[in-house]
């Protein structure tokens, strides 16, 4: 299936379920999505709506029950784990609530993995430029341990632009931030986005945040609906908290040897 | 029940059932299993490798007298159930019709033997030779070269003294056959009844009584230590150690191997615990942070914690027994058609002392990190701070003290030898900080912001690097585990290597003794002919030596024939065998003076090393002997270090030959002679019936046999003691799985393909295996040199050859280990490992 050159990403009939010891759960109906390239997406939602379910397929660190899923035309729903491996080493850039820089490395290191790892030349010049232009440039050889939580996002934002991604997705960025920090990462994300025209797929349930995006979805017990109403999603937020059974990604995991 | 209990008890159940805790568990099942199987194995092996030497005494203990013994001594014997034989020893003329030899007398009582066999054949066909006890009165029995030496055969009669005995039997296999190449003549059996029908028994007559005890081993040596002190100088007491024969030395060195080899492996199980137990604590830290967190008092989680560990250690240590239990059965099983082990026996001491090794494994091992794990502060959910950061330099200095106790405790507990136990542990320790240093050292070396993530070996060598803090202490752990097992090999094959050369495989299997003057030329002529190997002949004379300096020789060696342990060789006191050589003979080395020149007419004499202590006799010092009717003096002008194991004849004194030339002597000599001269050896003894042979083959071929089968022990317990090993290993690599795990995540999720992390994991792990073997086989040469210069009194030795099986070994093993542990995270998908991740 060809997209329209404009098309970033095409969801289409998209559900994901979870078998469990007593029965199945459904986290995703069926769902349509499609996102032009540029594009800044919020997907909000309360806890446990199924938007991080949703960002895991989309940005092909999972596979849906059913229903396809095309990115930059390549069709995610039929790629193993090695092939979708390649597209987001090619395409995709993350950021995550938790940061998850790797502890060993420093920040400078850190930035430079995914380019590394894309096989870009000059890495560390491109780190060193990304780490000032998240005004780090001093910070550069401490580690995770040695920075606060807001430095460390900014780290991890560095390094999710770094190999130039045609799409980025942000799972809850300024979930583990104060306030002010979480606007001042914010301000630095959609900013080095609008410089390198990456299209922004974001999750959220900070409504300022969503509004700060040129479309939202809201995400309610697995069903996706637009709206642009920015009050409208944080009336739902904060009148009609959605009580929901833990979704997969609260699963008991099966022990270590 | 009170919920602390509860809480323990359910921690303990999902614990379990997640297989967290199944390093732990398996370290001190493995503790315990390897000390019940190895003691219980070592000590039955020991047992049985005692009892089977022993039959080379045909006895557990012999008493050699020249009188005979008192007989409250026997009846003591009897009151500790030990059981008894008698010999009765003598040369003797033995006469047939036509003919007369002068043979070795020997009557034995009808309990002899008590270790062994004496195997009798009723006909010329060996075949058909059983193991019997003593003659019936009236009846003789002779070696083979016996009856030819007396042109006789079964049936027919011989005299010995005044009685007649009927020659009913063929000695095929004598269990103390006497190893010296000087006794002559063929062995004659009668049954201790009829020795004083013969009247050879007469005052003045030179004889030996011999009294053989054998029993169980702690009546034994009860025995022993009430009637060594009684001992009086013309007695003799002995057992197979302190024969110092070589096998004698073999099992000596076989039972200190197996010692170390066991306290090496209870080492190696004690530091997997104590892996597994830091980790265990690190886990649990954020879980005493929530209880606390939550009002639980230092006293709730402490009580808590220590039942959860308790029930951990009864688990374990029961599996343990059961486990250790079955590997022994195992092993006796595997022994059964080598050596004669009980399946039964003392259980009692390997069980207890599994018990109490377990009880330290689990307790002391683990008094630190749980102590630190109840002390975790609710500050560190906030901080996400390790407890151990807060600690002072004195806590953390202290804080490795009870398990370097423990491990003490252990090394004691097993060896009963304090220095050796502390030996072990300063020594360890002190390589340990070497190899922290250098390792470090290796890993900070070219640390460069760069990781060129792109290539699977750049990638690794750069988490190597990135991670050295944490690599160089997993270094330290793989590097001796890989050493402790380097050093075992190397002195197994060292020590099996040291056997098998004082027995390759054409070591001399004949003595001819007696050959006189005239009878030179001829043998040598023989041996040339059949191209057999020789030692060449030696000519005896025998003398007394009687002054040393103008000392008699009766002041200075009054007590020569100590009471001590060794009641090892005789020396002096009574005649010497002695020869002259022009070249020192072979595995005679000088230690002090020098060698004369086959032209030096000096009157010249190089005495042996160990004499030469006893005589107090030095270079230069004048020695006098008595030759027949002659006294000779002459210089001692060298002092030699002899190799009493090798199977040539060795003496105590050997003269230039101007000195003895003139002297009347008959020759001996050591042969190899295949078994097809055998045949043609016997046609030419027959033209020579006053050359005495002897036949040393079977004694050599049961020395093999025993030296085989103390092999087949020893590799036994290297089995065990690379079990342990690996648990270390194993151990280690999951100590660094969580932050490894986290690692895959992420560059799973930006996009690393499955083969590079795949192979950047396998590379981590060979390179940081392939250094540890280096360093370990580095290690290993200072240990094996201690262990062979101090423990084992062998020639200490480089082993190049197996620096390569150190770094190969380490860089497999640690690298295999390593990937099979990160392969099932290897190969799960992004999301999944993102989610345990978060």
């Amino acid at each position: 299936m060809k997209l329209n050159s404009d098309v970033i990403l095409k969801v289409s009939a998209l559900t994901k379920s979870v078998k469990t010891d007593a029965k199945t759960l459904d986290i995703l109906h069926p769902m349509d999505l499609t996102v032009t390239a540029g594009d800044s997406l919020a997907i909000v939602g309360a806890s446990g709506s199924g938007k991080s379910t949703l960002l895991s397929i989309i940005a092909g660190l999972d596979l849906p029950s059913s229903g396809e899923v095309f990115l930059k035309n390549k069709p995610l729903h039929q790629f193993n784990e090695e092939q979708r491996s390649a597209v987001r080493a090619q395409h995709v850039g993350f950021i995550f609530q938790q940061f998850l820089l790797i502890n060993s490395l420093t920040a400078l290191e850190n930035i430079m993995l995914p380019a590394e790892l894309a096989g870009m030349d000059n890495p560390e010049q491109l780190a060193r430029e990304l780490l000032a232009k998240v005004d780090l440039a001093d910070r550069a050889e401490h580690f995770p341990s040695q920075l606060s939580g807001g430095e460390q996002q900014r780290v991890a934002i560095a390094r999710a632009f770094i190999s130039k991604p045609d799409i980025l997705f942000a799972d809850e960025p300024t979930g583990n931030l104060d306030t002010k920090t979480g606007s001042h990462i914010a301000d630095l994300l959609f900013e080095i986005n609008k410089q390198q025209g990456t299209t922004l797929i974001l999750v959220t349930h900070d409504p300022k945040l969503a509004a700060r995006c040129q479309r939202q979805v809201i995400m309610e017990s697995g069903q996706l609906s637009e709206t642009n109403v920015v009050p409208v999603i944080a009336e739902t937020l904060v009148t009609k908290p959605v009580v929901t059974e833990s979704s997969a990604i609260k699963q008991p995991l099966s022990g270590s040897l | 029940m009170s919920y602390w209990h509860k809480h323990s008890l359910r921690l303990l159940k999902h614990e379990l059932k997640r297989g967290e805790l199944t390093i732990i568990l398996l370290a001190i099942v493995l503790a315990v299993s390897a000390v019940f199987s190895l003691s219980g194995f070592s000590s039955r092996v020991k047992q049985a490798l005692t009892a089977e030497s022993s039959t080379f005494i045909a006895a557990d203990r012999v008493l050699d007298t020249g009188s005979v013994i008192d007989p409250t001594v026997l009846a003591k014997a009897t009151s500790l159930q030990l059981i008894q034989a008698q010999q009765i020893q003598m040369s003797s003329m033995v006469f047939t019709d036509e003919q007369m030899a002068l043979s070795a007398l020997s009557a034995v009582s009808d309990s002899y033997p008590l270790r062994g066999e004496l195997l009798v054949s009723p006909s010329l066909d060996a075949a058909q030779a059983v193991a019997v006890n003593s003659p019936k009165l009236g009846e003789a029995w002779l070696e083979a070269k016996g009856l030819r030496q007396l042109g006789i055969t079964l049936g027919d009669s011989i005299e010995v003294g005044v009685m007649r005995f009927k020659v009913t039997g063929i000695i095929t296999q004598i269990p103390d056959a006497s190893f010296s190449v000087f006794s002559s003549g063929p062995v004659v059996f009668i049954n201790d009844q009829d020795i004083h029908k013969t009247e050879l028994i007469q005052p003045g007559s030179r004889l030996s009584y011999k009294y053989l005890f054998a029993g169980e081993a702690d009546n034994i040596t009860a025995f022993e230590q009430w009637f060594k002190p009684q001992l009086s100088d013309n007695q003799r007491w002995y057992d197979i150690k302190s024969q110092n024969s070589p096998l004698a030395r073999a099992l000596t060195k076989a039972d200190k191997y197996l010692s170390l080899a066991s306290m090496l492996g209870i080492v190696l199980a004690s530091v997997a615990v104590a892996v597994a137990s830091r980790r265990y604590s690190q886990r649990h830290q954020s879980v005493v942070a929530v209880f606390k967190a939550m009002g639980a008092s230092k006293r709730y989680v402490a009580k808590l914690y220590c039942l959860h560990w308790s029930l951990l250690s009864v688990l374990s240590i029961s599996l343990g027994l059961i486990v250790g239990y079955l590997i022994l059965n195992v092993g006796l099983y595997a022994m059964r058609d080598y050596l004669d082990i009980s399946a039964t026996g003392n259980m009692a001491y390997p069980f207890l002392v599994a018990i109490v090794t377990g009880i330290i494994c689990a307790v002391s091992f683990a008094i630190t990190p749980l102590k630190e794990l109840v002390q975790t502060s609710p500050m560190t959910l906030l901080r996400g701070r390790d407890n151990a950061a807060n600690n002072s330099l004195l806590t953390r200095l202290m804080s490795p003290m009870p398990s370097l106790l423990a491990i003490f405790i252990l090394l004691y507990l097993f060896s009963q030898d304090a220095v050796l136990s502390a030996a072990l542990l300063i020594g360890g320790m002190l390589v340990a900080l070497v190899l922290l240093v250098i390792g470090r050292l290796f890993m900070s070396a070219g640390r460069s912001a760069g990781s060129k993530a792109g290539k699977s070996w750049h990638l690794a060598l750069a988490n190597l690097k990135r991670r050295a803090n944490e690599n160089a202490v997993q270094l330290i752990s793989f590097t001796i585990a890989i050493q402790l097992l380097l050093i075992i090999v190397v002195m197994k094959n060292g020590l099996i290597d040291d056997w098998q050369k004082q027995l390759p495989d054409n070591s001399a299997n004949r003595f001819l003794v007696n050959i006189t003057a005239s009878q030179v030329e001829p043998v040598n002529n023989f041996v040339e002919s059949l191209g057999i190997e020789s030692s060449g002949l030696f000519p005896v004379v025998r003398g007394r030596l009687t002054k040393i300096n103008a000392d008699q020789v009766t002041k200075r060696v009054s007590k020569e024939e100590t009471k001590s342990a060794d009641n090892g060789r005789r020396g002096v006191g009574r005649e010497l065998n002695m020869t002259w050589r022009d070249a020192i003979p072979y595995e005679n080395s000088l230690i002090a003076g020098s060698w004369w020149s086959p032209e030096d007419t000096r009157a010249l004499v190089s005495i042996e090393s160990t004499l030469a202590d006893k005589l107090d006799v030095e270079i230069g010092d004048d020695l006098t002997f008595q030759l027949g009717s002659e006294e000779v003096q002459v210089v001692v002008s060298s002092i030699r270090k002899v190799n009493w194991q090798t199977l040539q004849p060795n003496f105590y004194m050997i003269f230039n030959q101007h000195v003895l030339a003139d002297f009347p002597a008959t020759y001996i000599s050591s042969l190899y002679v295949p078994d097809e001269a055998t045949d043609a050896l016997q046609d030419f003894l027959t033209q020579y019936p006053t050359i005495t042979l002897i036949d040393v083959d079977a004694i050599i071929t049961q020395l093999r046999s025993v030296i085989g089968q103390v092999s087949i022990a020893i590799e036994f317990i290297l089995v065990l003691v690379v079990l342990a090993g690996s648990l270390v290993l194993v151990a280690q690599v999951q100590a660094s799985m969580e932050e490894r795990e986290r690692e895959l995540a992420i560059l799973r999720t930006l996009g690393a393909s499955g083969r590079l992390l795949r192979n950047s994991v396998l590379f981590e792990f060979v390179a940081l295996g392939a250094l540890a073997g280096l360093m370990a086989s580095i290690a290993m040469e200072l240990g094996v040199y201690i262990l062979q210069s101090r423990i084992f009194e062998m020639p200490g030795s480089f082993h190049f050859q197996y620096w390569l099986l150190g770094i190969g070994a380490g860089a497999s093993f640690v690298g295999l280990i390593g990937l099979l542990s990160c392969w099932r995270l290897l190969n799960m998908s992004s999301v999944t490992l993102i989610r345990r991740t978060m």
